[in-house]
Order: C-alpha cells, then structure tokens, then sequence
C-alpha cells in the first residue's frame, strides 16, 4: 500500500496540533460555537444527537494491520467499544468528547490516518473497487489512481469551498462495486483495443432528495489526463453550481440543468485552456505511486486447493462461507474473502474493538498486511491463501464475523438514521434488524439470492436507498416513523433509481412488506432470476398489489 | 408544558435545565408551564457558550407512565440509541427510564426543520 513520506508525517502531526489550539480556544471561550463549526467539520468532528462524532477517512477503503487495530484502540479508549463503517468505506466513532479529539487525531496521524475532508464542501474521501488489486476482473489497479486524486484533492486551495461536498469514485472492473454511476464523478478505467488505459468519466449522479443516475460525459479520456479533465470539471462546477439553495448546489443539478451535452462542451472548452504540462501528474510521479502497489508478495501456487475442497465437503458452514463470502482472486491458489458486519441482530456495518483487532490479525497473518472496507458495509481480506480459508474461517466464526450473507437479503446497508444523526427522520438499524431477522435462516436467504436492501433514515440517502433492490427511507409522518418502499434501483453497473411502492409503512410493518415482496418474487421469478431482474420484467404493479393488496 | 435541553460542549453529552444549572437526566429537567421562564431560561443558555451548544426549548407531555418528550428524537435523546440499550443515559435503568422508553404515542412531529444546515 501507500505510505506516507516524513513530509506527509509532518503535515499530518501540524494539522492536529491546529486543531489543538482551536479546541483549547474555543474551550476557553475565544471562539464562538459558529467560527469553531467550521473547522471542527474540516477535522471529521460532528456534533450529532448524544456525543460528538469522529469521522476517521480510509483512503479507498484500505487499511494495514497497524492501523486497523489503531481504530480498535481508539474505539476502547475513547469510544465505547464500537466503530461503524460507512457507505465512504470510512469509520465513525459515536461517543467523542470534544476534549479528547486532538489526542485521537495524534494517534491517527502516528499510522498515517486522519479526518481531513470527510465533512465540508470539499472533494471527499475517494472510493474504489474493495477488490482492487485482488480481481481478475480489473484493468489496472484503481488504488493508484485514487491515490492520485487523494494527493491532488487533498487541501486543494480552488476546490476546498465548493458549493456542495464533492464524491469521486473509481473502479477499474466492469462489475461495479463502488456505485460510480450515483457520485459527483464515477471513473470506470477501461482499455482500448490498441491497450491504451483510460476513464469512461461519468458526472452528475447522485442520491440525497434528487437522486440521478449519472451521464458519461467523456468515454475515454487517455488515463494521463485525468487531472487536467478533472480540473475542469470541478472549475466549471464551481463557477456555475448554485450557491443559493443547499438543496440545488450538488453538481448533479447543474448537469441536468445545462444537460450532459452542454455540460460536457463547457468541460472541453475549460480544458483546452489549461496547460497539461502543469496541471496532470508527471509520469515519474505516477511511477512511483504505481510502485508503491505493485510489490504485492504473492506466491506461485497451484489452482486448487485440496485443504479448501476437503474442508468444503466436510463442514457444511464452511462450504456456505465459500458459496457466499470467497471471490475469485486474480493469482492461482488466492482468495478474496468477504467479511460480513451484518450478522443477524447486529448493528449494520459496526465492528467491536475485539473484532477490529482480530480482523486486523488475520490480515497480518493470512492476505499479506492488507484490509479493505467495502460501500456496503462489510470488510475484505483481499489475498487469502486457498489454503488458509478454513483456519481464516474459524477464527471469523469466533469472533462472530462469519456470516455468510454477502450480497444477500440479510446484507443489509443502513445509515446510523436517528439512533445516532442529527439529521435523521426515523430510525434504520432496527428497522434492518427486523428485516434481518426475517432472512436469519441461511438456506432460505440463498434460495432467495442476491437481494440488496439499503435503509436511510432521511432523504440524505447515506443509506443508498435510491439504488436499492428494495429501498427503505425513514421519513417522518405526523411525528411517527413511517418508511416508504422503493424497488427496482441498483448502484451496480446496472445503475438505476428505486421507484417507489406506494404510501409510506408504519415502523411495525416494514419487514412483514419486504417478506412479502420477496414471497412475490419467489412466485414469479423465472430461472436463475435475481430479485432485481424479476422486478424489471414483470414491474411494479404485481409487488404493489401484495403489499397493499389488505388495504383495497 | 416544556424543558430546555442542549449538547454539553466539552463532550456533546444531552443537558437539560434546571434552576440555572445543567443536568444530564431527562427526569431531573425543570418543567415550565409558561413560556416566558422557558425563554428565559434558553436566553441564559445562550449566554453559556463555554458551557452548552444550542440550547432550545422541547414539548413534554404526559405520557402515561410518566413524563416524556413529544418527539420520538427527543426521546432518543433523553435516553441514549435504541440498537444499544447499554449506552447512553439509559444504561443506569429505573423506573424514570423505563417511563420514557415505553412512552409512545404521543409523539408529533419536533418542529425542527432544516436539519441539514445544523450538523
């Protein structure tokens, strides 16, 4: 992975001391509440229902073994215990004092981490393919080129008062594990047919209260450009987005305003002004953040394993596990393995300090010092020996990390929603629990296949209901929770925008309508259907009918 | 009937109001049944900046077992997250909390608007 230079360290270790002597002020009264807001959200510190809350930025959702277990020390000592990972395949910890921040943030900077950019109008923390550098699928390896825009957009002095906060994300594969196609920008690296490497650069997608699946406004840009292009991009974003109205300031209103094609013109008009020669990454440069991911150790070994396949025939859980949470891996003999945070009865996407700490050894041990946070919630051991996946399997199953219900019904997204955020409408961890629940016999919930369910407790969408399977959103009715359904949306290369059921359900009625929307499913599906594809051939108005069929 | 609430600065732990000083359980809050007190009281508050963030008034009602607030976000508030019964003001139990957690019904809507810009 990337590590960062003495002058990255030395960067990091000043920005905490700042934040040191703006807490210390503002403690003593120097500042008032509205000039400390500011620079309190530039440091990933938020003030929400019951505690402040630290947003700790992952990079691309890559983490080593150090830092892992950084982030269980700091949920023990300065948490309670917990931390929960976000759909930015950030963390968050939800019990901060405002006194202890600068002391977390020194320990963060001792392990190259820190929450810069993960609040404010900025270009946020980038996301890419949890699977990068593990997958045959992928053209180039989607890290180097998140590390350069994390490098470029970190600080940068044009892009840090944009409109709106500004989401990036790249995958280098043409299975879209990252929902490139609902950000600000999506980067989908492909190659032509001489080989040349470049982006299909997709711009104005996005969720929140006008979700939008986003148009490609440039099909292959030569992936040497790409910081130029996204220059102006983002310069004609801030010229032209508005200023005037929070709820029409993302760049997704701006594209649809202007239309793909005008948008797109402005782009190229705005990029044949700048100078290439100062404005994209140097070769070298790229070279040497190149290098920094293409000394993965790994070792020659054969196709197949006889450990794995004997273990697979002997214990049914294990052969589960294999089924749902093993990916194919790009060298022989390699795994990627999927750890679910969604077990039944669990808070999605929370990791205990304990769990963290085994995670973080047995990617020490087993996937070569490597782990990755995934959108959706759950964590990856991108390189695991075929051989080692029975013993990784047991200690998961330990710890309670082991179930295996990737991309199924009990795969639960769902933001913190009002348990936790200030800005929440209702609820969505138990609301996901009782859905949960309703899939917590495992034969059952592989009979029923991938089904993405995504929760959000208000129209901010960080729960990602808008690209669905079956969406929830948490809004609230006369003072009542009361979640609306949606269907059919997918945040995967297949992008498309949830339509919704039907009126909004009372808290208690939710998982009953999601059983019966996939008994529905179940009876009409066709072959090796999804959820997804049985919606989109036979549309809403049969689901529609179950749901609400007592109320007629 | 009202209390006034807001976030301790130093820790962002849930305060609540009574006689000019801030307390952390619900059950302890000063009740106002007029309004001019209650301002009052917020106007103070509001004077606190190294104390408290944001304080503002919340209705209450009576809610069967007890005091409560109307909103099910004040609720939460007043009582620490639902997933984690063990976190949060809750975990001390009793009968004031027991009271709130099964306070239902009553609930309308916060008034609370714009949350976005709040943060």
């Amino acid at each position: 992975m990337y590590l960062y230079d003495a002058l990255d360290k030395e960067f990091l270790a000043d920005r905490s001391a700042e934040f040191r002597g703006q807490v210390a002020r503002r403690l003593a009264g120097e500042l008032s509440e509205d000039q400390f807001k500011p620079l309190r959200l530039m440091n990933g510190l938020y003030l929400q229902l019951h505690a402040y809350m630290l947003r700790v930025a992952i990079p691309y959702g890559s983490l080593n073994a150090v830092q892992a277990r950084r982030l269980a020390e700091i949920a023990r000592r300065y948490d309670k215990g917990y931390g929960h990972f976000t759909t930015r395949q950030n963390i968050q910890f939800n019990w901060i004092k405002l006194a202890d921040a600068p002391d977390i943030l020194d320990q963060l900077a001792e392990v190259d981490l820190h929450a810069i950019q993960t609040s404010g109008n900025c270009i946020r923390n980038v996301t890419a393919d949890p699977y990068a550098g593990a997958t045959a699928e992928e053209v180039d390896d989607p890290r180097v080129w998140s590390e350069v825009i994390r490098q470029w957009s970190t600080l940068h002095p044009e892009f840090s008062f944009l409109p709106r906060k500004f989401k990036i994300a790249i995958t280098a594969a043409p299975k879209d594990r990252t929902a490139a196609r609902v950000h600000d920008i999506g980067l989908v690296a492909r190659r032509d047919r001489d080989g040349t490497l470049g982006f299909e650069v997709i711009v104005g997608g996005g969720q929140g209260r006008t979700p939008y699946v986003g148009p490609t406004i440039k099909e292959h840009l030569p992936a040497g450009r790409l910081l130029s292009y996204l220059e102006a991009v983002l310069r004609v974003y801030n010229r032209h987005g508005r200023r005037d109205n929070i709820y029409k300031a993302r760049i997704k209103i701006l594209v649809a305003a202007l239309g793909a094609e005008e948008f797109g013109r402005q782009v190229e008009e705005e990029w044949a002004k700048i100078d290439g020669a100062r404005a994209d990454l140097p070769d070298t440069e790229l070279a040497r953040i190149r290098g920094a991911f293409a000394t993965t150790p790994f070792e020659t070994l054969p196709a197949t394993s006889a450990i794995f396949e004997a273990n697979k025939a002997a214990d049914p859980a294990f052969a589960r596990f294999a089924r749902n949470n093993v990916k194919p891996h790009k060298k022989s003999g390699y795994a990627v393995v999927v750890v679910s945070l969604k077990a039944v009865g669990q808070t999605p996407g929370d990791a205990t300090a304990d769990q963290l700490e085994v995670v973080a050894d047995l990617a020490e041990r087993y996937s070569l010092n490597d782990l990755r946070v995934t959108h959706a919630q759950n964590l990856v051991l991108p390189h695991v020996k075929l051989d080692d996946l029975p013993v990784v399997h047991a200690a998961l199953q330990k710890a309670g990390l082991a179930t295996a219900n990737i991309d199924l019904a009990s795969d639960i997204i769902a933001c913190p929603g009002l348990d936790y955020c200030a800005l929440a409408n209702a609820r969505a961890i138990p609301v996901a629990q009782h859905i949960a629940a309703k899939f917590a016999d495992a034969d059952y919930a592989e009979k029923v296949g991938e089904l993405k369910i995504k929760i959000s407790g208000c129209i901010n969408a960080c729960g990602h209901h808008h690209v669905a399977h079956i969406g929830v959103l948490g809004v609230d009715k006369k003072g009542e929770e009361f979640y609306q359904l949606s269907l059919g949306g997918s945040g995967a290369e297949d992008a498309s925008i949830a339509q919704i059921l039907g009126p909004a359900l009372p808290a208690d009625k939710v998982a009953e309508a999601v059983d019966t929307l996939v008994d529905k499913y179940l009876s009409v599906r066709e072959g090796e259907e999804r959820f997804l594809d049985t919606f989109r051939r036979v549309g809403m108005a049969p689901f529609k009918e179950a749901v609400y069929a007592d109320a007629h | 009937m009202k209390v006034v609430t807001a976030n301790r600065l130093i820790d962002g732990e849930v305060v609540f109001w009574k006689a000019g000083q801030w307390v952390e359980r619900f059950a302890d809050a000063e009740l106002f049944t007029e309004a001019e007190p209650g301002e009052a009281a917020v106007a103070v508050g509001k004077g606190q900046p190294k104390v408290i963030v944001e304080p503002y008034l919340i209705d209450v009602v009576e809610s069967g077992s007890g005091l409560a607030p109307v909103s099910y976000r004040e609720r939460i508030r007043a009582l620490g997250p639902t997933n984690e019964p063990t976190h949060g003001k809750q975990a001390e139990g009793g009968a004031a909390i027991e009271a709130l957690q099964h306070a239902s019904g009553a609930a309308r809507s916060s008034g609370r608007l714009d949350l976005i810009r709040r943060k």
